[in-house]
C-alpha cells in the first residue's frame, strides 16, 4: 500500500506541476495591458456615451472574464492538492480520519463550484461575443464531467464518514 | 448504556488485579479498562469466554441488564 501511496503522490505532483506550469504560460500569454487601456479609458470615456454598448466596455468584460477563467482554474488546482493531503494521511494509516473526509468533501465543492462558474462565465463571454450559448453542447465539453466526479467525492466523504464509525466500533469492541 | 459490566466485583471476588486478569485473557489493560468502564461498545464471545474461564464464573455474573 505504501509503494502505491509514492506512486499516487508522485503522479499527483506530475499532475499539478503540469497543471500549474500550463496556467502561468497562459497567464503569461495573456494581454494585461488591456486593463491599463481601459483605465486609461474610463478616465477620459464621456460620461454621456451608454456604458454597456460602448466598444471598450464589451472590451474590457471581455478580459475580466478571460482573467476569471484563469481565477477559477488555479481554484480547481488548488482543489487538486487537497489528493496530497489525503495521500498523506492514507500513507501514515489514518484511512478514515476527519481529515480525509473534510478533504474529499472540499474536493468535491470545489469540482463542483468550478464547473458551474466555468459554464456561467462562458456563457457571459459568449453573449459578449454575440455568438450563440447552446447550454446542452457546453455540458458536452469535458469539464462538466468535474459534477459528477464532484459528487462521486461527496459519496466518498460520506462513506469515509460511516468507515470511520465502523472503526471506531471496532476499537471499541474487546 | 443498559448493560452493566460486573467485573470489579468478580475481580474483588476472586482476588485477582486487573493487570493479571488482563495478562490471563491476553488483552491490554487499556483495553480491560475500557470494559470495566463501560465504555466498551461490544465484547467478543472468545474475549468473554477467557474472562469466564480465568474468574471461573458465568456470563451472567459479568454482565448485567438495568433497565433505565
Amino acid at each position: 500500500m505504501k509503494d502505491n501511496t509514492i506512486i499516487l503522490t508522485l503522479i499527483t505532483y506530475g499532475v499539478l506541476l503540469g497543471a500549474i506550469s500550463v496556467l502561468l504560460n497562459d497567464i503569461r500569454e495573456f494581454d494585461f495591458n488591456q486593463f491599463e487601456k481601459f483605465t486609461n479609458w474610463a478616465k477620459t470615456a464621456d460620461k454621456s456615451e451608454s456604458w454597456f454598448t460602448s466598444k471598450n466596455a464589451i472590451q474590457w468584460s471581455y478580459y475580466t472574464i478571460s482573467a476569471g477563467l484563469f481565477f477559477w482554474r488555479g481554484y480547481l488546482i488548488y482543489g487538486f492538492s487537497y489528493f496530497l493531503s489525503i495521500l498523506k494521511e492514507i500513507e501514515a494509516g489514518n484511512y478514515f480520519s476527519d481529515k480525509n473526509i473534510k478533504h474529499f468533501k472540499k474536493i468535491g465543492s470545489i469540482f463542483i463550484w468550478y464547473t458551474v462558474n466555468v459554464l456561467v462565465l462562458r456563457f457571459l463571454l459568449t453573449a459578449i461575443n454575440g455568438s450563440t450559448f447552446k447550454f446542452f453542447n457546453e455540458l458536452k465539453a469535458e469539464f462538466t464531467f468535474l459534477i459528477p466526479a464532484g459528487l462521486a467525492f461527496y459519496i466518498l466523504a460520506e462513506i469515509f464518514k460511516r468507515g470511520k464509525e465502523a472503526e471506531e466500533d471496532n476499537e471499541l469492541t474487546i | 448504556m443498559s448493560i452493566k459490566v460486573n467485573l470489579d466485583i468478580m475481580l474483588v471476588k476472586r482476588g485477582m488485579k486487573s493487570k493479571e486478569l488482563a495478562e490471563i485473557i491476553g488483552i491490554t489493560t487499556a483495553n480491560l479498562s475500557i470494559l470495566k468502564s463501560g465504555k466498551a461498545k461490544a465484547i467478543r464471545f472468545s474475549t468473554l469466554e477467557a474472562i469466564c474461564n480465568a474468574l471461573d464464573c458465568q456470563p451472567s455474573d459479568i454482565l448485567e441488564y438495568v433497565e433505565v
